[in-house]
């Protein structure tokens, strides 16, 4: 049964099995990058790639945003290596990255120039190419600004805006389209002016917006809440001494339902709740979430009752000093959350087996800042960058840019190896995603010693075949 | 296969949401202050009170009209060029002003700066924010009743509206136009423009007639017939209060406001068009930083951040030595030209600056004497108002606001903002 053959998205391209979150038993046991979408093709094993969305730096080698793409096999020859490098014209503000749920195509936003592109990433997936741009993503939202997290839904492609063209603040709306990449609709947050049916739950309705999750088996998506255009653009320093400013983040977190995409609950979460992610086991109904200013570990979970709530579980350093908690990732058996802070460089893991009581069991100083990271499935590796927003980074010697590969033993984080990209003259590197050639029936070019991964390469491809 | 993919594709197939985006009702109220309102946001208690951008929507007005007009308080725009009021001027000028192609990428129009339901201002932030997220060392002024000033910016260095936009239009941390021919070009490559120009003007595009046509839409926002304007030149006594009275007599009498900020006789601009010195300049320049920054992280969450951890990731901020760096006269240092108070209450934050957030801060500033120094005007000395006064002519500045500004917001509103296609 082929289940996304209503969804036009194989475009007569490679027939290669697509995964789905429908075959939820073989999931649950392998899957790669922990905080991607359900709905994805999987890898499981030995990723042979890593994508890095990297913008450009004024005076630094072409000064554009461009695709990094690392070779991260170890069994590879050019394991280690920056193996291609594509620009893509600008420095759109390049952020966020998301594959299409068959994994065939890469889109990457940029948040000033509010550009998408859309990277074929299937055809070879060791060199990614330009298949498409998408230049009127504001016009066609009907104002929407800074195209943020991409999140794949069955044949779909969920953008999450973090602004509007109005008056550049955090106001903003979901903008949904086809893996094609045509508009299909505009999904405003709520506002007290128009609550949209959903139940404002305590005393805001901000109406902001960030990222996107969603938890099918409860017909449940979890949106947070960051900043608008000014902010997020401006120079972070400046930003913190400018009382007005500071009052222009979100401090909300919206469950929605799903199948009708209508806000549902309205959470407060003061203090910009930024990356969102959901349990994997089956019977595990939460998400996390981690606020950016107030630097704290929320919880969204469903009660005895059915009813979703959220609450605050845990600190992340000292909250005083404004730590700046910002990407965070979940293991796969969910006992685990890495929690980034960028203002010290630290990657810190807590013990999340208890979800209520989050303890912080591990913290290492990755660099001088610290962004994104990228956990394999497994958890055995980890992968980390550096960049914020262009403008957040820290100035001078402190703007360290890299790309960091660490194994995780369970108890503490070796470095593998790492990419400097000032001195590799790419940029800023910013948000990571996973690639490989078993993901399209592809044998890789070399030869891999049993010992060290799967020659054939099928150790990428298990969990999406339907029995 | 799981019970919940059937479920969920059987969902996936009806697709409820597809083409929801429904044009919503035009807003008959309109509300002069951000739509994401954070009034009280120092607070714990504060609540949220934001609208909906799908509602902001609006309906035209005759700007014609209200730039020929005589508005109470206020005399007809005389110019000094030959740009003639002109109706299809206005009107090119208006669709030019929220053009966001009109940037090096696409993302800038003049109204991401001036925003109408912010007094054309910019309510949210201090220092405006242009290209890329590059600093500007002043506040965006509002550009209600702009036709009034004999020179334009804060420090006075440009002559009219028809060059002033080229300002903007080419800075490079503004909207970064790499030359005026791009700007030309942007404009005649787009096809919603197609035979504008040459309808109003005669002519084709040129740097001449994009000057005309968004100085004629910026002419066109005049604003008076305020509640004070009613009450002094309109002699109807109940349009103010008791205590806005007792403030209009402090600023023309004890808090020598209207030494600078004058009061004619048939109208008012609230300017003297001068430059002066009040030590806000001298103060940012020559004073050293303090060990801590507050900053809020949440409603009514204030923390103190070590200013070597705000530096780490900032850039300093530029000096500004107002007319100085036009004249670069020593005794024009930190002069800065005197701004009209009409429509104050739209335009927080205060100042060339926006130091201020309140009126009542500003307030206070002139009534400490400003910031003693050499180059102090001598018009500016301690006051001795007590909380009272303060309150008074806080609440007589708050009576500047013209009657017609919804009306230009909403006509604002009702303008497509221009964005590719
Ligand atoms: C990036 C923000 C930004 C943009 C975009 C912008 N402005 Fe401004 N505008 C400002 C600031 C800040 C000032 C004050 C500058 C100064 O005093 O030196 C200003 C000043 C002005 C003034 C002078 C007001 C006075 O009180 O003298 C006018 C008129 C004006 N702008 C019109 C425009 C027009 C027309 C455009 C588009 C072509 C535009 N602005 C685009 C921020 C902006
Ligand atoms: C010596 C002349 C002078 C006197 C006297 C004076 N002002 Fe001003 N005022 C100025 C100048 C010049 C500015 C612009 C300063 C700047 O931007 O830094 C200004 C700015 C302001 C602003 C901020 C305008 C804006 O758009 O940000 C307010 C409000 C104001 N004055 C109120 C008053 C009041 C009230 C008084 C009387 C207590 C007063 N002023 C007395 C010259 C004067």
């Amino acid at each position: 049964m082929n289940l996304f053959k209503t969804t036009g998205v194989n475009r007569g391209l490679m027939q290669i099995a697509i995964a789905s979150l429908f075959f939820a038993a073989s999931l649950t046991s392998h899957a790669d990058e922990t905080c991607m979408s359900p709905y994805m093709a999987k890898i499981v094993g030995q990723e042979d790639f890593v994508y890095v969305w990297t913008l450009g730096q004024e005076n630094l080698g072409d000064e554009q945003d461009k695709l990094v793409t690392i070779d991260v096999n170890p069994a590879s020859p050019k394991y280690g290596k920056v193996i291609n490098s594509l620009s893509v014209g600008g420095r759109n503000e390049a952020h966020h990255s998301g594959f299409t749920d068959d994994r065939h195509y890469l889109w990457a936003g940029g948040l000033d120039s509010n550009k998408i592109f859309i990277f074929d990433v299937h055809t070879d997936p060791a060199k990614p190419t330009l298949y498409k741009t998408i230049d009127n993503f504001v016009k066609v939202s009907g104002g929407v600004v800074g195209p943020h997290t991409f999140y794949a839904l069955a044949g779909k492609i969920m953008v999450t805006g973090l602004s509007n063209n109005a008056d550049h603040g955090g106001r903003t709306a979901m903008v949904e389209y086809s893996n094609t990449g045509d508009y299909i609709a505009t999904h405003w947050h709520p506002t007290d002016q128009d609550l949209r049916g959903a139940e404002k739950s305590g005393k805001f309705a901000d109406g902001y917006g960030y990222d996107v999750r969603a938890l099918p088996r409860r017909n449940a998506m979890f949106t947070s809440s960051f900043t608008g255009w000014t902010n997020y653009m401006m120079d972070f320093g400046t930003m913190l001494q400018d009382p007005e400013a500071m009052k222009r983040f979100g401090n909300t977190a919206i469950k929605w339902n799903l199948h009708t995409r209508k806000p549902e609950k309205i959470f407060d979460m003061p203090g910009a709740p930024l990356e969102i992610r959901c349990a994997w086991q089956p019977n595990h109904n939460y998400c996390f979430t981690t606020t950016a200013l107030t630097s704290k570990i929320w919880l969204m979970y469903e009660d005895e009752q059915g009813e979703w709530q959220a609450k605050a579980v845990a600190d992340i350093g000292d909250p005083s000093k404004v730590p700046l908690p910002v990407d965070i990732s979940i293991t796969s058996d969910d006992k685990g959350l890495w929690v980034q802070t960028f203002m010290d460089g630290k990657a810190r893991y807590f013990d999340v087996s208890d979800p209520f009581n989050p303890k912080q069991t591990y913290e290492k100083e990755i660099g001088s800042q610290l962004n994104m990271i990228s956990q394999s499935w497994d958890g055995k590796r980890a992968y980390f960058t550096s960049s914020l927003l262009n403008n957040w980074d820290k100035k001078g010697d402190q703007d360290q840019q890299f790309f960091k590969s660490y194994t995780w033993d369970g108890s503490k984080l070796n470095l593998e190896f790492e990419v400097d990209f000032k001195a590799e003259k790419l940029g800023s590197a910013h948000q990571m995603r996973f690639g490989a050639y078993g993901l399209y029936g592809m044998k890789r070019p070399y030869e891999t010693k049993q010992a060290e991964v799967n020659s054939n390469a099928s150790d990428t491809l298990l969990a999406s075949k339907p029995e | 296969m799981a019970l919940s993919a059937s479920l969920i594709l059987g969902l996936e197939l009806a697709p409820t949401w597809a083409g929801e985006q429904t044009k919503k009702e035009p807003n008959t109220e309109i509300r002069l202050a951000p739509g994401d309102d954070k009034t009280s946001y120092e607070n714990t208690d504060y609540e949220t009170n934001s609208l909906s951008l799908e509602y902001r929507t609006g309906k035209a007005a005759g700007l014609y009209e209200i730039a020929t007009s005589p508005q109470l308080g206020l005399p007809l725009v005389s110019i000094s060029t030959n740009n003639r009021v002109d109706r299809a001027k206005i009107q090119l000028g208006r669709k030019l002003f929220f053009d966001r192609r009109l940037s090096r990428n696409k993302t800038m129009s003049c109204a991401m700066c001036h925003i109408p339901e912010q007094g054309f201002s910019n309510n949210e932030l201090q220092r405006a924010i242009g290209f890329e997220g590059r600093n500007l060392k002043r506040n965006a002024p509002t550009i209600l009743n702009v036709a009034y000033y004999q020179g334009l910016f804060a420090d006075a260095r440009e002559s009219n509206l028809e060059q002033q936009v080229w300002s903007p239009l080419l800075a490079p941390n503004e909207m970064n136009n790499p030359s005026i021919g791009y700007v030309i070009d942007t404009i005649v490559s787009s096809s919603d423009y197609s035979g504008l120009f040459e309808n109003a003007f005669g002519t084709p595009v040129s740097m001449q007639n994009i000057g005309d046509a968004l100085a004629q839409y910026q002419r066109s926002l005049i604003s008076g017939n305020s509640r004070f304007d009613q009450w002094f030149y309109g002699k109807e006594e109940s349009a103010l209060n008791t205590q806005e009275i007792e403030g209009f007599n402090l600023f023309v009498g004890k808090a020598k406001c209207a030494a600078c900020h004058q009061i004619g006789r048939d109208y008012a601009l609230f300017t003297d068009n001068k430059l002066h010195n009040t030590g806000i300049g001298y103060e940012n320049s020559m004073l050293k930083p303090s060990q801590y920054v507050s900053v809020q992280i949440a409603p009514g969450v204030v923390t103190q951040v070590a200013r070597s951890r705000v530096d780490s990731v900032g850039i300093p901020p530029e000096n500004d030595l107002g007319r100085y760096e036009i004249s670069l006269d020593p005794k024009d240092r930190w002069k800065f030209r005197t701004s009209s108070l009409r429509n104050i209450a739209l335009t927080a934050p205060y100042m060339h600056n926006g130091q201020f957030s309140e009126l009542e801060e500003v307030i206070e500033f002139y009534n400490r004497g400003g910031v003693a120094h050499e180059l102090l005007s001598p018009l500016i000395t301690p006051l001795i108002l007590s909380k009272d006064e303060v309150k008074a002519l806080s609440a007589f500045l708050r009576s500047l606001t013209g009657n017609n500004v919804e009306m230009l917001v909403s006509d604002a509103f009702a303008v497509t903002i221009g964005d590719s296609d």
